[in-house]
């Protein structure tokens, strides 16, 4: 017997990683009637390491629009990131990307 | 030790009652009941809208650190509060001001217990929309002085 250098093809399509793209995936925030304005802010700013502007468009846009899309990848790391808003008392969600 | 980066005064009176209600906050949050409660419902809110499954088993991978989170910051301000473990101090002066200082993790544990604490209150007095205000309760007092707190605290974050 001697051994193949050929891998299985069968394994190969299982590691394409390429079928999922990596970027379809949202963590949205949404507006309540708690969660002070500067304190959303300052969340944004401390936990994403936005600039002051960045975060600032992103809290008024859960504000007036209810919610607002704050980061976008991979599933687990939306998870992560939902995570982390909860801990700060923000509600926080993960979906698909609906584009 | 870490460096002092916050310093709070509150008066003997506001470091009884934020006692009171945080050691109460921690309790809650330590029942094992708890998941009866719409209180503790809502800070753990559900990750998946439209998917109970996965919403469950979101809960179930990080719902019992999350709350095990939340008592140990209550912990952190109850500390630095100088009223452990619930045991209040009342042969303090009411009147007197205490000065606390805080280190960075105590201000975020702060931080977090103050929100959590409003999303609590906001959860017991029926809070649906920004326009559900009575100034005629005083439950809703208490809830608009812990907000004031809380934007003191961020903004004095913000500055450094």
């Amino acid at each position: 017997m001697v051994g193949t250098a050929l891998p299985d093809l069968d394994v190969v399509e299982d590691t394409d990683l390429s079928a999922v793209p990596p970027s379809s995936w949202q963590t949205v925030v949404w507006n309540d009637p708690v969660n002070l304005m500067s304190y959303v802010s300052h969340v944004f700013r401390s936990y994403f390491g936005f600039d002051a502007a960045t975060a600032e468009r992103l809290m008024l846009s859960v504000h007036h629009d209810g919610h607002a899309v704050v980061a976008r990848g991979p599933r687990e790391v939306m998870e992560a990131h939902t995570q982390a808003m909860h801990d700060f008392g923000l509600w926080a969600t993960v979906r698909k990307d609906p584009s | 030790m870490s460096d002092k980066i916050v310093v709070l005064e509150v008066s003997g009176l506001e470091a009884l009652h934020l006692a009171g209600i945080v050691g109460q906050f921690r309790d809650i949050v330590a029942d094992s009941r708890r998941d009866d409660d719409p209180a503790v419902a809502r800070l753990l809110p559900d990750a998946y809208p439209d998917d109970d499954e996965a919403t469950r088993e979101f809960r179930r991978l990080t719902g019992d650190d999350l709350l095990g989170r939340r008592a140990a910051d209550a912990e952190v301000v109850l500390h630095t509060l100088g009223m452990d473990g619930g045991d209040v101090r009342t042969d303090s002066d009411p009147g007197a001001t205490l000065t606390i200082a805080l280190g960075e993790d105590e201000a975020l544990s702060w931080m977090r217990t103050l929100s959590a604490v409003r999303l609590v209150l906001a959860t017991r007095l029926g809070i649906q929309s920004e326009d559900d205000h009575q100034p005629d309760d005083p439950r809703f007092g208490i809830y608009d002085w812990i907000g004031y707190r809380l934007d003191g605290l961020v903004s004095a974050l913000d500055r450094r």
